[in-house]
Formats: structure tokens, C-alpha cells, sequence
């Protein structure tokens, strides 16, 4: 089926580690998705293909842009902990939202959330995302307004 | 007023103002997306309503669209997606052409940026991801054509996206599904030349085998952009200068193209503190080169 094939290529493109277990096991994706032969064959193909990777990797940088936009000192903040975090935030919500504000909005909640139970991370990081959450707000409110 | 096609401009950005303060004359024309003219709240928005426009960005664009061809690109409706044409965005769209005085054209992408499954409606694949050229996108993609066109009435043009990952075992090629699409009268091509070679770069066809296939009378616009090597691959990223084999290709096809309308210069804004105006207006002087030996003719005025 058309949309299983079209959901299956999304999800191995979000999902670095579904694509090396497929490349592994090629029969998972029929497990997870009602494909046609031909669209397994298509599939398995692809996330064979060495272009995968980097199809992986422009997804996470585009994931990446509305935080690096919006509230980058907190990304800053966050260092060489920005890749696993961002990665469990995006295991959480495996779909982006187009608007900036309101994905930005909902990772800055999530880190909050995060934050209060996880003490790994540096506690500056808390005091500059409080900052940037307080901005992300504001131009979230604004956008709503036709302004 | 009057212009002649092939009109040189940009796809529009919030540092496009910059570029034609410092240039006005070389940018003839540019394009829009309306997708980045309002705030989507996707359609189960918490406050009922859904577009959100940003009036100041629109009204800006209504200054500087003032004696210039003005057109539309846009990113959202993800026409190859197996799920039903999202009619809130094209009336959206119908209405802000409306109130900018009418769009000369349309384009959007032949690439699937939305996935049928999400459960976040306004949800985005992350990237263009490559489309399955058969008879069932065919339906799909030329149904939805059809229904656009009744919408804006304007012409419809698709553009070529830059893929990694090639899909094997395909009915038909890209160029041949955008033949069929033209042929049959549902739009015109936006011809990518940067994304021809991006693809090129990162292991997949050859432009000179893609545009040995493409009808070169259904092109009406090319887009000339820059990229970036990075971890291997050559991105897409708009970030300056067309490479020179883009510029080959481009010199050697444009007099080919006899239906040419524009030629689009795509930079990412966030690029342009570093870049500043003049790269772009060098770029935007050898388009006008360009232009020169194209097929040139007059078009009704655009005031």
C-alpha cells in the first residue's frame, strides 16, 4: 500500500537506528508495515543505499533548525549533551510541527520536564533555557495575533 | 509597464528587501511562499483558527511586488502524499493571491514532505523525500493538479527535488513522469538545476541523461542556488555562489527552454549576514546574461 511505503521511507528517515536494524533484518519492515513486494523491494533497496545516511543526517539537521534559530544559547548551553537529548526528544515526538514557535515551544517543556529529573545536565543549562523559553512564549502568543 | 520572460528574480526571503535596495533594477521578478507568510497552526489549532498571517512580512511584499512579476512557491501541500489535498492551505493560498493582486504562477515540489500517517496533522517529513513514479502517483498527483489549478487559476508548475536515496525498480523516470504531466496539460516543470546536480554529486542520474529525456518545452522556470560539501555528500543548502557546471548547464539549456518564464536565484537567509548583497547581485548580473539568450518576449504590463 502506497501509504504504508510513504510512512515506512518516513520513519527509516527519522530513525538511524530502524534503518541499520532493516539493513540487518529486511523482514522487520514487513512486520511494522503492509507492503507489496515490490514496495518491500523498494524499501530494503533504499535503506541499503549510502545516499541513507545523509537523507538521516539532513533530517536531523532540519529537525535541528528551529532550535538553533529560536533558542540557540540553550543549545549552546547544552554542548555535547544537545545530540542525546535531542535525540530522546525526537524518539518522543517523531514528528515535527511547521511551525517554528510551536516546536520550539514544546522542546523547550520537554527539556524543562527533563531537567527536574535528570541532574546530568548542567544547571546552567536550566538558567539560560528559562530565557529563551520566557522569548519562545512571547513569539508564540505574537504569532497568533496577525501582527 | 511591460517585462520580458525570462524574468530574472529570487525566491523571496526577509533579506530579499536588502538584495533589491541594492539592486532594483536586476530583480525583475521574485516569488513567494506562502507557507512562510503566516504562522500554521495545523487544523486542530487549540484557538479554531488555523493561518495566522504575518501582515507586516505581506505588506512589505506588496511594496516591493510594485512594478515586478510576482509568483508563488510552495512547500506544504506535499502533492505526492496518498492522502487527501489539505483544501484549508489552497484556500489559503487562493486568498492571499487575492490580496496581493494575483500570482502569475504557481509551483510547489514534486517530493513528499508529509507523511499520511502522522498524527500531528501539519506534520513534515523532516525533508523532500523521493516519490515512486507509477501509474498510482500519477492519479494522486495529477487529481490534486487539476483541483489546484480550479483554485488559483494560474498556471502550475512542480519542481525536481534533490534526492539521496534512489528508488529502485520504478515504472517510469522523473523526467518521464513530468512529460506525462505536461503533456497532459496539468503543469509546466520548475527546473532545479542545483538540485540536478546535488543529486548528480551524491551518486544518482547524470543531468545530462535527465535533460536528454526531459521535454525541454515544459520548463518555465529554473532555480540556480549554491551548496555546501558536508560529511561526504554535497548538500543543498542555498548557502552562495551556483557552482560552475550549474552555470554550464544553465548556459547551454536556457536557449533550449522556449517557454521560459524565470530565473530564480535561491539563497538561505541565514547565510546573508555572512554573504552581505553583493554575491547575490554579482549572481543575479550573469542571470541577466543568461536571460539575454533566451527565448525573450514581451509580457502584459504588471502594474
Amino acid at each position: 500500500m502506497l501509504i504504508e511505503f510513504q510512512q515506512a521511507l518516513a520513519d527509516l528517515t527519522a530513525c538511524p537506528e530502524l534503518c541499520v536494524r532493516v539493513r540487518q533484518e529486511p523482514s522487520l519492515l514487513r512486520e511494522r508495515y503492509e507492503l507489496t513486494d515490490r514496495e518491500w523491494h523498494r524499501l530494503v533497496g533504499i535503506v541499503q543505499h549510502p545516499g541513507m545516511a545523509c537523507a538521516c543526517m539532513v533530517y536531523r539537521a532540519n529537525r535541528l533548525a528551529p532550535f538553533a534559530l529560536n533558542i540557540p544559547e540553550t543549545c549552546r548551553a547544552l554542548g555535547k549533551q544537545l545530540r542525546a537529548v535531542v535525540s530522546e526528544y525526537w524518539r518522543l515526538y517523531p514528528e515535527g510541527n511547521v511551525h517554528f514557535f510551536v516546536e520550539a515551544d514544546r522542546f523547550c517543556h520537554f527539556l524543562k520536564a527533563k531537567l527536574a529529573s535528570d541532574r546530568s545536565i548542567d544547571a546552567e543549562v536550566g538558567r539560560v533555557l528559562a530565557r529563551d523559553a520566557a522569548l519562545i512564549a512571547i513569539a508564540l502568543r505574537e504569532s497568533q495575533t496577525e501582527a | 509597464m511591460t517585462l520580458a520572460y525570462p524574468a530574472v528574480g529570487l525566491l523571496y526571503n526577509p533579506a530579499t528587501p536588502d538584495v533589491i535596495d541594492h539592486a532594483p533594477d536586476l530583480v525583475e521578478y521574485f516569488s513567494v511562499m506562502p507557507d512562510r507568510l503566516w504562522f500554521d497552526f495545523g487544523p486542530k489549532a487549540a484557538t479554531g483558527r488555523r493561518f495566522h498571517r504575518t501582515l507586516g512580512a505581506i505588506n512589505q511584499v506588496r511594496r516591493y511586488a510594485e512594478g515586478r512579476v510576482l509568483a508563488a512557491h510552495a512547500l506544504g501541500l506535499s502533492l505526492p502524499s496518498a492522502m487527501p489535498l489539505d483544501e484549508a492551505f489552497v484556500e489559503a493560498i487562493a486568498s492571499m493571491s487575492a490580496d496581493l493582486g494575483g500570482f502569475r504562477w504557481f509551483s510547489e515540489h514534486l517530493s513528499l514532505f508529509i507523511t499520511p500517517k502522522g498524527t500531528v496533522p501539519n506534520a513534515q517529513a523532516g525533508l523532500g523525500l523521493p516519490v515512486v513514479y507509477d501509474e498510482e502517483a500519477f492519479a494522486i498527483v495529477s487529481a490534486k493538479l487539476h483541483r489546484l489549478k480550479q483554485a488559483l487559476g494560474c498556471p502550475l508548475l512542480l519542481e525536481n527535488g534533490s534526492f539521496f536515496t534512489p528508488v529502485p525498480d520504478m515504472e517510469m523516470s522523473e523526467p518521464a513522469f513530468f512529460n506525462r504531466l505536461y503533456a497532459e496539460g496539468y503543469c509546466g516543470v520548475l527546473l532545479d538545476l542545483h538540485n540536478l546536480y546535488v543529486t548528480w554529486r551524491n551518486g544518482g542520474v547524470s543531468p545530462d541523461v535527465y535533460l536528454e529525456e526531459l521535454n525541454l518545452d515544459a520548463v518555465e522556470e529554473i532555480h540556480l542556488a549554491g551548496g555546501d560539501d558536508f560529511g561526504g555528500f554535497y548538500m543543498d543548502s542555498h548557502s552562495g555562489a551556483v557552482p560552475a557546471p550549474v552555470w554550464d548547464y544553465a548556459f547551454e539549456y536556457v536557449p533550449r527552454f522556449r517557454r521560459l518564464r524565470a530565473l530564480t536565484f535561491e539563497f538561505q537567509e541565514t547565510y546573508y549576514e555572512r554573504l552581505g548583497p553583493k554575491p547575490i547581485v554579482t549572481e543575479l548580473e550573469r542571470m541577466h546574461e543568461l536571460a539575454a539568450q533566451g527565448s525573450v518576449r514581451e509580457v502584459a504590463d504588471v502594474d
